[in-house]
Protein backbone atom coordinates (compact mmCIF):
# COMPACT_ATOMS: atom_id res chain seq x y z
CA UNK A 1 0.00 0.00 0.00
CA UNK A 2 1.51 3.25 -0.98
CA UNK A 3 0.33 6.92 -0.32
CA UNK A 4 1.52 10.04 -1.90
CA UNK A 5 4.11 12.12 -0.53
CA UNK A 6 2.37 15.28 1.42
CA UNK A 7 3.91 18.07 3.43
CA UNK A 8 1.58 17.66 6.09
CA UNK A 9 3.03 13.98 6.41
CA UNK A 10 5.72 14.45 9.31
CA UNK A 11 6.87 10.24 8.63
CA UNK A 12 7.12 8.55 5.52
CA UNK A 13 8.54 5.53 4.83
CA UNK A 14 9.27 4.15 1.16
CA UNK A 15 9.67 0.72 0.76
CA UNK A 16 11.10 -0.38 3.93
CA UNK A 17 12.54 -3.41 4.91
CA UNK A 18 14.25 -5.25 7.49
CA UNK A 19 15.79 -8.72 6.82
CA UNK A 20 17.64 -10.10 10.09
CA UNK A 21 19.43 -14.01 9.85
CA UNK A 22 17.32 -14.09 6.36
CA UNK A 23 13.92 -13.27 7.92
CA UNK A 24 12.13 -10.80 6.50
CA UNK A 25 10.85 -8.74 9.81
CA UNK A 26 9.37 -6.15 7.89
CA UNK A 27 8.50 -6.15 3.81
CA UNK A 28 8.30 -3.33 1.36
CA UNK A 29 6.68 -1.08 4.36
CA UNK A 30 5.09 2.08 2.49
CA UNK A 31 3.36 4.53 5.16
CA UNK A 32 2.92 7.83 5.90
CA UNK A 33 2.13 9.72 9.43
CA UNK A 34 -0.03 12.72 9.26
CA UNK A 35 1.63 16.01 11.58
CA UNK A 36 0.05 16.36 14.73
CA UNK A 37 -1.74 12.64 14.47
CA UNK A 38 -2.05 9.64 16.74
CA UNK A 39 -1.52 6.64 15.40
CA UNK A 40 -2.09 3.36 16.50
CA UNK A 41 0.00 0.44 15.39
CA UNK A 42 -2.39 -2.65 15.35
CA UNK A 43 -0.77 -6.36 14.58
CA UNK A 44 -0.54 -9.77 16.54
CA UNK A 45 2.51 -10.62 18.28
CA UNK A 46 5.43 -11.14 16.08
CA UNK A 47 4.02 -9.33 13.18
CA UNK A 48 6.65 -6.35 13.46
CA UNK A 49 5.56 -3.46 15.40
CA UNK A 50 8.37 -3.19 17.52
CA UNK A 51 10.42 -3.89 15.11
CA UNK A 52 8.76 -0.74 12.98
CA UNK A 53 8.83 1.56 15.79
CA UNK A 54 12.20 0.82 16.42
CA UNK A 55 13.68 1.05 12.74
CA UNK A 56 11.21 4.15 12.35
CA UNK A 57 13.38 5.96 15.33
CA UNK A 58 16.38 4.82 13.93
CA UNK A 59 17.66 1.81 16.37
CA UNK A 60 17.59 -0.87 14.18
CA UNK A 61 18.89 0.10 10.46
CA UNK A 62 17.19 -0.80 7.20
CA UNK A 63 18.11 -3.14 4.95
CA UNK A 64 16.71 -1.24 2.01
CA UNK A 65 13.96 1.41 1.55
CA UNK A 66 13.89 4.75 2.92
CA UNK A 67 12.59 6.94 5.96
CA UNK A 68 11.89 10.26 5.83
CA UNK A 69 11.46 11.04 8.93
CA UNK A 70 12.59 14.45 11.52
CA UNK A 71 15.97 14.74 12.65
CA UNK A 72 16.48 12.19 15.50
CA UNK A 73 16.62 15.12 18.20
CA UNK A 74 12.97 16.31 17.53
CA UNK A 75 12.02 12.28 17.54
CA UNK A 76 11.78 10.51 21.04
CA UNK A 77 11.10 6.70 22.06
CA UNK A 78 9.36 5.27 25.42
CA UNK A 79 9.51 2.07 25.69
CA UNK A 80 7.11 -1.37 27.15
CA UNK A 81 9.50 -1.97 29.55
CA UNK A 82 10.97 1.99 31.01
CA UNK A 83 14.96 1.55 30.55
CA UNK A 84 15.77 3.98 33.32
CA UNK A 85 19.32 4.45 35.16
CA UNK A 86 20.57 3.27 38.37
CA UNK A 87 20.18 6.22 40.08
CA UNK A 88 17.24 8.96 41.70
CA UNK A 89 14.67 9.70 39.67
CA UNK A 90 15.67 13.20 39.27
CA UNK A 91 19.40 12.46 37.69
CA UNK A 92 17.58 10.07 35.52
CA UNK A 93 15.54 12.58 34.34
CA UNK A 94 18.63 14.98 34.10
CA UNK A 95 20.69 12.29 32.26
CA UNK A 96 17.45 12.02 29.13
CA UNK A 97 17.09 15.63 29.66
CA UNK A 98 20.53 16.93 30.24
CA UNK A 99 18.96 21.04 28.90
CA UNK A 100 16.33 20.83 31.16
CA UNK A 101 16.88 22.99 34.03
CA UNK A 102 15.32 21.99 37.91
CA UNK A 103 12.49 24.57 37.65
CA UNK A 104 11.39 22.57 34.14
CA UNK A 105 12.43 19.05 35.58
CA UNK A 106 10.41 19.90 38.68
CA UNK A 107 6.89 21.39 36.63
CA UNK A 108 7.39 18.37 34.78
CA UNK A 109 7.90 15.86 37.72
CA UNK A 110 4.50 18.49 39.44
CA UNK A 111 2.57 17.38 35.67
CA UNK A 112 3.12 13.17 36.33
CA UNK A 113 2.50 13.74 39.83
CA UNK A 114 5.72 12.76 40.38
CA UNK A 115 7.13 15.32 42.85
CA UNK A 116 7.09 13.31 46.19
CA UNK A 117 9.63 10.74 43.93
CA UNK A 118 12.35 12.90 42.50
CA UNK A 119 14.69 11.29 45.10
CA UNK A 120 13.75 7.87 45.16
CA UNK A 121 15.89 5.26 43.30
CA UNK A 122 14.17 4.55 40.13
CA UNK A 123 13.86 0.85 41.03
CA UNK A 124 11.95 1.70 44.01
CA UNK A 125 9.16 3.39 41.96
CA UNK A 126 6.23 1.57 40.90
CA UNK A 127 5.90 0.37 37.38
CA UNK A 128 3.03 2.95 36.46
CA UNK A 129 5.37 5.85 38.11
CA UNK A 130 8.53 4.22 36.34
CA UNK A 131 6.68 4.76 32.76
CA UNK A 132 5.13 8.38 33.93
CA UNK A 133 8.70 8.90 34.48
CA UNK A 134 9.89 7.50 31.25
CA UNK A 135 6.99 9.31 29.50
CA UNK A 136 8.19 13.07 31.22
CA UNK A 137 11.56 12.36 30.38
CA UNK A 138 10.72 11.75 26.66
CA UNK A 139 8.31 14.74 26.50
CA UNK A 140 10.57 17.16 27.73
CA UNK A 141 12.57 17.90 24.57
CA UNK A 142 9.45 18.52 23.51
CA UNK A 143 9.37 16.20 21.21
CA UNK A 144 7.57 16.74 17.61
CA UNK A 145 7.11 12.87 16.88
CA UNK A 146 7.40 10.30 19.91
CA UNK A 147 7.07 6.55 19.21
CA UNK A 148 5.18 4.44 22.39
CA UNK A 149 5.61 0.85 22.16
CA UNK A 150 2.87 -0.62 24.29
CA UNK A 151 3.25 1.68 26.70
CA UNK A 152 0.34 0.91 29.47
CA UNK A 153 0.72 -3.01 29.20
CA UNK A 154 1.55 -4.99 32.70
CA UNK A 155 0.00 -1.13 34.67
CA UNK A 156 -2.90 -1.24 36.61
CA UNK A 157 -6.10 0.72 35.38
CA UNK A 158 -5.27 3.79 37.63
CA UNK A 159 -1.71 4.01 36.31
CA UNK A 160 -3.41 3.42 32.51
CA UNK A 161 -5.30 6.39 32.58
CA UNK A 162 -2.93 7.98 33.96
CA UNK A 163 -0.16 7.76 31.47
CA UNK A 164 -3.06 8.10 28.43
CA UNK A 165 -4.18 11.04 29.98
CA UNK A 166 -0.52 12.42 29.62
CA UNK A 167 -0.55 10.97 26.32
CA UNK A 168 -3.47 13.00 24.97
CA UNK A 169 -2.20 15.76 26.57
CA UNK A 170 0.94 15.37 24.48
CA UNK A 171 -0.85 14.74 21.20
CA UNK A 172 -3.27 18.21 21.88
CA UNK A 173 0.03 20.02 22.06
CA UNK A 174 0.57 19.03 19.14
CA UNK A 175 3.40 16.43 19.14
CA UNK A 176 3.16 13.59 16.50
CA UNK A 177 2.35 10.17 18.44
CA UNK A 178 2.39 6.68 16.91
CA UNK A 179 1.65 4.40 19.54
CA UNK A 180 1.69 0.21 19.89
CA UNK A 181 -1.30 -1.62 21.94
CA UNK A 182 -2.88 -4.75 22.20
CA UNK A 183 -6.01 -3.48 24.15
CA UNK A 184 -8.89 -2.53 21.69
CA UNK A 185 -10.66 -0.38 24.09
CA UNK A 186 -7.56 1.69 24.68
CA UNK A 187 -6.72 1.89 20.06
CA UNK A 188 -10.36 3.35 20.02
CA UNK A 189 -10.52 5.08 23.02
CA UNK A 190 -7.05 7.29 21.57
CA UNK A 191 -6.51 6.74 18.06
CA UNK A 192 -6.90 8.75 15.45
CA UNK A 193 -5.43 6.65 12.68
CA UNK A 194 -4.40 3.35 12.38
CA UNK A 195 -1.91 0.96 11.13
CA UNK A 196 -2.31 -2.56 10.90
CA UNK A 197 0.54 -4.98 10.43
CA UNK A 198 0.37 -9.03 9.72
CA UNK A 199 4.12 -10.78 9.17
CA UNK A 200 5.88 -7.59 8.48
CA UNK A 201 3.49 -5.85 5.69
CA UNK A 202 1.47 -2.84 5.89
CA UNK A 203 -1.97 -4.66 5.60
CA UNK A 204 -4.50 -1.55 6.57
CA UNK A 205 -4.26 2.19 6.98
CA UNK A 206 -6.89 4.09 7.92
CA UNK A 207 -9.08 6.01 10.12
CA UNK A 208 -9.32 4.22 13.38
CA UNK A 209 -13.22 4.31 13.48
CA UNK A 210 -13.24 2.62 10.01
CA UNK A 211 -10.58 0.09 10.61
CA UNK A 212 -12.83 -0.79 13.95
CA UNK A 213 -16.07 -0.19 12.39
CA UNK A 214 -15.24 -2.46 9.24
CA UNK A 215 -11.80 -3.75 8.55
CA UNK A 216 -11.07 -4.25 4.83
CA UNK A 217 -8.81 -7.22 5.17
CA UNK A 218 -10.24 -10.95 6.94
CA UNK A 219 -6.68 -10.71 8.92
CA UNK A 220 -7.57 -7.57 10.08
CA UNK A 221 -10.87 -8.56 11.12
CA UNK A 222 -9.84 -11.79 12.45
CA UNK A 223 -7.25 -9.96 14.18
CA UNK A 224 -10.56 -7.55 16.15
CA UNK A 225 -12.40 -10.42 16.77
CA UNK A 226 -9.89 -11.63 19.01
CA UNK A 227 -8.66 -8.57 20.57
CA UNK B 1 56.38 -19.65 75.31
CA UNK B 2 53.40 -20.50 73.13
CA UNK B 3 53.77 -19.47 69.80
CA UNK B 4 50.11 -18.43 69.43
CA UNK B 5 50.51 -16.51 73.13
CA UNK B 6 53.38 -14.76 71.50
CA UNK B 7 51.92 -13.78 68.30
CA UNK B 8 49.28 -12.39 70.24
CA UNK B 9 51.68 -10.28 72.24
CA UNK B 10 53.43 -8.61 69.11
CA UNK B 11 49.96 -7.73 67.40
CA UNK B 12 48.89 -6.06 70.59
CA UNK B 13 52.64 -4.76 71.05
CA UNK B 14 52.51 -2.88 67.65
CA UNK B 15 55.71 -4.58 66.76
CA UNK B 16 57.00 -2.40 64.43
CA UNK B 17 58.90 -4.88 62.08
CA UNK B 18 55.54 -6.35 62.08
CA UNK B 19 53.47 -3.26 61.47
CA UNK B 20 56.37 -2.36 58.45
CA UNK B 21 55.61 -5.81 56.56
CA UNK B 22 51.49 -5.01 56.96
CA UNK B 23 51.76 -1.65 55.94
CA UNK B 24 54.24 -2.28 52.91
CA UNK B 25 51.91 -4.93 52.00
CA UNK B 26 48.76 -3.07 52.37
CA UNK B 27 50.63 0.31 49.99
CA UNK B 28 51.56 -2.75 47.12
CA UNK B 29 48.64 -3.93 47.34
CA UNK B 30 46.27 -1.10 47.11
CA UNK B 31 48.47 0.70 44.37
CA UNK B 32 48.47 -2.45 42.01
CA UNK B 33 44.86 -3.05 42.34
CA UNK B 34 43.99 0.92 41.79
CA UNK B 35 45.92 0.84 38.98
CA UNK B 36 44.49 -2.29 37.66
CA UNK B 37 41.04 -0.83 38.26
CA UNK B 38 42.02 2.20 36.55
CA UNK B 39 43.47 0.71 33.46
CA UNK B 40 41.20 -2.49 33.58
CA UNK B 41 37.22 -0.95 33.88
CA UNK B 42 37.53 1.06 30.75
CA UNK B 43 39.02 -1.40 28.86
CA UNK B 44 35.99 -4.00 30.11
CA UNK B 45 33.84 -0.70 29.40
CA UNK B 46 35.11 -0.96 25.96
CA UNK B 47 35.28 -4.26 25.22
CA UNK B 48 31.55 -4.79 26.23
CA UNK B 49 30.18 -2.33 24.25
CA UNK B 50 31.98 -1.99 21.06
CA UNK B 51 33.09 -4.26 18.14
CA UNK B 52 36.80 -3.64 16.96
CA UNK B 53 39.54 -5.07 15.96
CA UNK B 54 41.52 -7.47 18.41
CA UNK B 55 38.50 -7.25 20.82
CA UNK B 56 38.25 -11.04 20.72
CA UNK B 57 42.18 -10.97 21.02
CA UNK B 58 42.13 -9.18 24.30
CA UNK B 59 39.02 -10.86 25.37
CA UNK B 60 41.09 -14.55 25.49
CA UNK B 61 44.27 -12.94 26.55
CA UNK B 62 42.92 -11.28 29.90
CA UNK B 63 40.49 -14.77 30.24
CA UNK B 64 44.08 -16.92 29.61
CA UNK B 65 46.05 -14.48 32.33
CA UNK B 66 43.02 -15.20 34.47
CA UNK B 67 44.66 -18.43 35.23
CA UNK B 68 48.34 -17.88 35.26
CA UNK B 69 50.05 -18.86 38.11
CA UNK B 70 51.56 -16.16 40.20
CA UNK B 71 55.09 -17.48 39.56
CA UNK B 72 55.18 -17.99 35.86
CA UNK B 73 53.73 -14.09 36.10
CA UNK B 74 56.86 -12.76 38.35
CA UNK B 75 59.09 -15.03 36.52
CA UNK B 76 57.69 -12.86 33.09
CA UNK B 77 58.16 -9.76 35.11
CA UNK B 78 61.55 -10.79 36.34
CA UNK B 79 62.81 -11.46 32.94
CA UNK B 80 61.61 -7.84 31.95
CA UNK B 81 62.91 -6.07 34.63
CA UNK B 82 66.08 -7.67 35.55
CA UNK B 83 69.69 -5.75 34.44
CA UNK B 84 69.76 -7.52 31.13
CA UNK B 85 65.67 -7.64 30.40
CA UNK B 86 64.19 -5.29 28.02
CA UNK B 87 63.49 -2.59 31.16
CA UNK B 88 66.46 -3.54 33.13
CA UNK B 89 67.52 0.40 33.00
CA UNK B 90 64.31 0.94 35.10
CA UNK B 91 66.59 -0.41 37.63
CA UNK B 92 62.76 -1.54 40.30
CA UNK B 93 64.10 -5.39 40.53
CA UNK B 94 63.80 -6.33 44.67
CA UNK B 95 62.27 -3.27 44.92
CA UNK B 96 58.42 -2.55 45.63
CA UNK B 97 57.82 -1.18 42.46
CA UNK B 98 58.47 -4.30 40.47
CA UNK B 99 55.93 -6.25 43.20
CA UNK B 100 53.17 -3.48 42.38
CA UNK B 101 54.02 -4.40 38.77
CA UNK B 102 53.73 -7.98 39.64
CA UNK B 103 50.49 -7.86 41.68
CA UNK B 104 49.28 -5.16 38.91
CA UNK B 105 49.86 -7.74 35.85
CA UNK B 106 48.15 -10.48 38.58
CA UNK B 107 44.77 -8.40 39.00
CA UNK B 108 44.47 -6.54 35.68
CA UNK B 109 42.75 -9.51 33.61
CA UNK B 110 40.26 -9.83 36.70
CA UNK B 111 39.23 -6.60 36.42
CA UNK B 112 39.48 -6.59 32.88
CA UNK B 113 37.29 -9.50 32.61
CA UNK B 114 34.68 -9.29 35.48
CA UNK B 115 33.95 -5.40 34.48
CA UNK B 116 33.50 -6.81 31.24
CA UNK B 117 30.45 -9.24 32.00
CA UNK B 118 29.27 -6.73 34.08
CA UNK B 119 29.18 -3.77 31.66
CA UNK B 120 27.56 -6.41 29.04
CA UNK B 121 24.65 -7.18 31.19
CA UNK B 122 24.57 -3.28 31.57
CA UNK B 123 24.76 -2.33 27.99
CA UNK B 124 22.74 -4.83 26.70
CA UNK B 125 19.81 -3.10 29.00
CA UNK B 126 20.81 0.59 28.38
CA UNK B 127 21.63 0.78 24.62
CA UNK B 128 18.41 1.26 23.18
CA UNK B 129 18.02 4.38 25.51
CA UNK B 130 21.96 5.30 24.73
CA UNK B 131 20.87 4.73 20.86
CA UNK B 132 17.88 6.78 21.63
CA UNK B 133 19.39 9.65 23.08
CA UNK B 134 22.65 9.37 20.61
CA UNK B 135 24.81 9.07 23.57
CA UNK B 136 28.15 9.91 22.80
CA UNK B 137 30.58 6.65 23.42
CA UNK B 138 32.64 8.59 26.05
CA UNK B 139 29.50 9.01 27.59
CA UNK B 140 28.56 5.52 27.10
CA UNK B 141 31.21 4.90 29.38
CA UNK B 142 30.76 6.81 31.89
CA UNK B 143 27.31 6.13 32.67
CA UNK B 144 28.33 2.38 32.27
CA UNK B 145 31.07 2.93 35.16
CA UNK B 146 28.86 5.02 37.28
CA UNK B 147 25.63 2.40 36.76
CA UNK B 148 28.17 -0.15 37.82
CA UNK B 149 29.39 0.92 40.91
CA UNK B 150 28.27 -0.75 43.27
CA UNK B 151 29.63 -4.56 41.03
CA UNK B 152 32.76 -2.70 40.74
CA UNK B 153 33.47 -2.35 44.32
CA UNK B 154 32.65 -5.97 44.70
CA UNK B 155 35.29 -6.61 41.39
CA UNK B 156 37.97 -3.94 43.33
CA UNK B 157 38.00 -6.19 46.52
CA UNK B 158 38.18 -9.64 44.61
CA UNK B 159 41.16 -7.76 43.06
CA UNK B 160 42.40 -6.83 46.35
CA UNK B 161 42.05 -10.01 48.11
CA UNK B 162 43.70 -12.25 45.26
CA UNK B 163 46.63 -9.12 45.21
CA UNK B 164 47.00 -9.11 49.04
CA UNK B 165 47.83 -13.00 49.05
CA UNK B 166 49.79 -13.29 46.08
CA UNK B 167 53.28 -14.79 47.34
CA UNK B 168 54.71 -16.55 44.14
CA UNK B 169 55.48 -13.44 42.01
CA UNK B 170 56.19 -10.87 44.77
CA UNK B 171 58.76 -13.15 46.65
CA UNK B 172 60.24 -13.07 42.42
CA UNK B 173 60.50 -10.06 41.72
CA UNK B 174 60.54 -8.26 45.44
CA UNK B 175 63.70 -10.92 46.67
CA UNK B 176 61.65 -10.57 50.45
CA UNK B 177 64.19 -8.32 51.58
CA UNK B 178 64.05 -7.59 55.26
CA UNK B 179 62.79 -3.17 55.59
CA UNK B 180 62.64 -3.15 52.06
CA UNK B 181 60.32 -5.61 49.93
CA UNK B 182 59.00 -7.94 52.71
CA UNK B 183 55.41 -8.53 52.46
CA UNK B 184 53.29 -10.48 54.65
CA UNK B 185 53.16 -13.29 52.50
CA UNK B 186 56.67 -13.82 51.64
CA UNK B 187 57.32 -12.85 55.66
CA UNK B 188 55.21 -16.16 56.73
CA UNK B 189 56.92 -18.12 53.86
CA UNK B 190 59.91 -17.07 55.86
CA UNK B 191 59.56 -17.06 59.32
CA UNK B 192 57.60 -20.76 59.15
CA UNK B 193 60.91 -22.50 57.23
CA UNK B 194 62.84 -20.62 60.35
CA UNK B 195 60.98 -22.26 62.92
CA UNK B 196 59.57 -18.67 63.52
CA UNK B 197 56.12 -19.90 64.26
CA UNK B 198 54.98 -16.91 66.35
CA UNK B 199 55.75 -14.12 63.84
CA UNK B 200 54.42 -16.45 60.99
CA UNK B 201 51.05 -16.54 62.59
CA UNK B 202 50.75 -13.38 63.61
CA UNK B 203 51.17 -12.28 60.13
CA UNK B 204 48.89 -15.32 58.95
CA UNK B 205 46.33 -13.78 61.45
CA UNK B 206 46.09 -10.02 60.08
CA UNK B 207 46.18 -11.77 56.87
CA UNK B 208 42.87 -13.57 57.77
CA UNK B 209 41.39 -10.62 59.19
CA UNK B 210 41.94 -8.85 56.02
CA UNK B 211 40.46 -11.26 53.74
CA UNK B 212 37.78 -11.40 56.36
CA UNK B 213 37.20 -7.77 56.28
CA UNK B 214 36.87 -8.04 52.41
CA UNK B 215 34.49 -10.85 52.18
CA UNK B 216 32.43 -8.64 54.48
CA UNK B 217 32.79 -5.45 53.15
CA UNK B 218 31.75 -7.49 49.48
CA UNK B 219 28.91 -9.15 51.08
CA UNK B 220 27.61 -6.24 52.44
CA UNK B 221 27.47 -4.30 49.29
CA UNK B 222 26.03 -6.67 47.58
CA UNK B 223 23.02 -7.30 49.38
CA UNK B 224 22.65 -3.41 49.81
CA UNK B 225 23.03 -3.51 45.85
CA UNK B 226 19.92 -6.59 45.90
CA UNK B 227 17.95 -4.34 47.93
CA UNK B 228 18.17 -1.31 45.58
CA UNK B 229 19.18 0.85 48.66
CA UNK B 230 22.44 1.80 47.32
CA UNK B 231 21.33 5.98 46.40
CA UNK B 232 23.82 8.56 44.76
Amino acid sequence: MTEKTNENFILQTYNLTVIRNGKRLLDGINLSIRQGSLTMLLGHNGAGKSVLLRTLHGLLSASSGHIKAPPAKHQKIVFQKPILLRRSARKHFRFVCPDCLDHKAESWFAHANLQAQMDTHTHQLSGGEQQKLALIGALASQPSLLFLDEPTSHLDYESTTAIEQMILEAHANGTTIIMTSHNRAQAERMGEHVLFINAGQLVESQPAADFFQKPVSPIADNFLNHL
Amino acid sequence: MDPLKLALIMLLALDPELMGIISLSLIVSFTAVGAALLVGLPIGALLSSYHFPGRWAIITLSNTFLGMPPVVVGLFIYVLISRAGPFGWLGILYTSYAMMLAQFVLVLPISIALSRQVFETLNNEYTPLFLSLRTSKMNRVIVLISEARVALITIALACFGRAISEVGAVMIVGGNIRHSTRVMTTAIGLETSRGELAKALALGAVLLAIALSVNIASQTIRSKFERNVVSD
